[in-house]
């Protein structure tokens, strides 16, 4: 339903603001954080001309606090080294619920996602993606504002990851975009994780999702009603625990927040394993939401995990170094 | 009696020409520039820095250099030149700052992990673990 233009634009205006104030001052910090480094690795330059010991930095961060981008349906706190060029497969299959006569939904219609992104700076990311659900795209943005330290004076990493994604449909009977504007949606999350042990990693992500034009009824008296917010918070929690050193244990939980007047979405719930390489990521799991694009789960999910409406994914990523 | 002979000719042909078509690959020398060569090690060998030490090569090395550094990890079959054996006193005499050197500057089949491993502290830490396969 698309809504009055004044209170559409408002929203994810004022939100948009919020974050870059947000933003910035996180910024500051992240400077201060990186000038450290940048002075002791000068002291290194000019010390490895001789023999004398190199000195190292001396604020050091967690590594490796999740294994890649992706843990199931989120975003992780990770960010890849500069220069890393990754390409994402990502497969969503049918629902279990057939048996059998679907092979548990490996051979029902699938969803599926083409990513691509680079860090062209240390911190930060950029990419595009492409999926086969309503041949959507979008631009992203990943962004580590913190880092955990190993002397705890950072004891959490915190990124920011959004989106803009566009519905790139012809119109038709069935569909119809009145200007180019109604095909977008965003998707902003912050992303607050800690690695507790060398196994034991955790993250907590809430998240603003928005919608320029959503699905609308009319009512009796012929007025326009929505079935939708434009707009959803949500939050995840999500957790990986390493079982051998190439292999993970990994768990997701999406909870929307948001109540809409009619098809509120539905919790996810997802759990699988994810195995890595020094250029590969493998994940394979099971779990409620059928959709690559974050906004879409959010706001549509409808496979509920209590009457085990499950279904099988997975997610491959290929990284180059530059 | 004459199937025997042809048998035991046959199996002898083979054993020859088997050894005739064998290389035998010696390692092919790799002096570290004698700056890397002496630069000291700033890592101290602990149980933070080589546990630190394994996860990176579990996920670099292993696949290669096997997971006890014995040159048989399960893609050295498929390389050009032989992993070498790095339980071996031939590798282990070698100074910490060759060996850093070697990973950061690669050569053949091993690729440089300059970019993949950018921090000089982890390149450290997988020295201190290579030290651990020692006999």
């Amino acid at each position: 339903m698309k809504k009055l233009d004044i209170h559409s634009s408002s929203i994810p205006g004022i939100a948009g603001s919020c974050l870059l104030i947000a933003l910035c001052f996180c910024f500051c910090d992240l400077m201060a954080q990186k000038k450290t480094v940048k002075d002791t690795a000068k002291k290194t330059t000019v010390t490895a001309d001789t023999t004398a010991t190199p000195v190292l930095p001396k604020k050091s961060y967690i590594k490796n606090t999740f294994d890649g981008n992706y843990i199931i349906d989120n975003q992780t706190v990770m960010v890849p080294i500069k220069g890393t060029f990754e390409f994402d497969i990502q497969h969503r299959f049918g629902t279990v619920d057939n048996g059998l006569r679907d092979l548990f939904g490996i051979f029902a219609n699938a969803t599926m996602k083409l990513g691509f992104s680079y860090t062209p700076i240390n911190n930060l990311q950029v990419g595009f993606d492409a999926t086969n659900e309503k041949m959507e795209v979008d631009f992203n943005l990943k962004w580590a504002i913190l880092k955990q330290t190993k002397d705890g004076s950072m004891p959490v990493s915190i990124t920011y990851f959004g989106n803009a994604m566009a519905n790139t449909q012809a119109n038709s009977v069935a569909l119809i975009y009145v200007t180019t504007g109604d095909r977008f949606a965003y998707f902003n999350q912050i992303i607050i994780a800690r690695k507790f042990t060398d196994k034991l990693s955790l993250q907590i992500s809430p998240s603003y999702s928005h919608f320029n034009d959503l699905q609308g009824y009319l009512n009796a008296a012929g007025n326009p009603m929505p079935i939708f917010n434009n707009d959803n918070f949500s939050i995840s929690a999500s957790g990986k625990y390493q079982i051998s050193e190439g292999m993970a244990l990994i768990a997701n939980y999406d909870q929307p927040l948001t109540q809409n007047p009619a098809d509120n979405p539905h919790p996810n719930l997802s759990f699988g394993i994810e195995m890595r390489t020094s250029g590969h990521d493998f994940e394979i799991f099971i779990g409620n939401y059928s959709s690559l694009m974050p906004e879409n789960n959010a706001f549509f999910n409808q496979n509920n995990y209590r009457k085990g409406q499950f279904l099988v994914g997975f997610d491959i990523a290929r990284l180059w170094n530059f | 009696m004459k199937r025997k002979l042809i048998l035991v000719g046959s199996v002898l042909s083979v054993c020859i020409m088997s050894f005739a078509f064998t290389i035998i690959q010696q390692p092919k020398p790799w002096p570290a520039p004698e700056k890397d060569a002496k630069t000291p090690n700033p890592v101290k060998s602990n149980a933070e820095s080589i546990s630190a030490g394994k996860a990176l090569w579990s996920l670099h090395c292993a696949s290669c250099h096997g997971k006890k550094g014995l040159g048989d990890g399960s893609k050295a079959a498929q390389l050009k030149t032989t992993p070498q054996d790095m339980t071996l006193a031939s590798f282990q005499t070698q100074s910490d700052g060759s060996i850093y050197y070697k990973i950061n500057a690669g050569r053949d089949d091993m690729p440089s992990f300059k970019k993949k491993i950018p921090d000089a502290e982890d390149v450290w830490n997988l020295v201190n673990y290579v030290r651990t396969f020692k006999k």
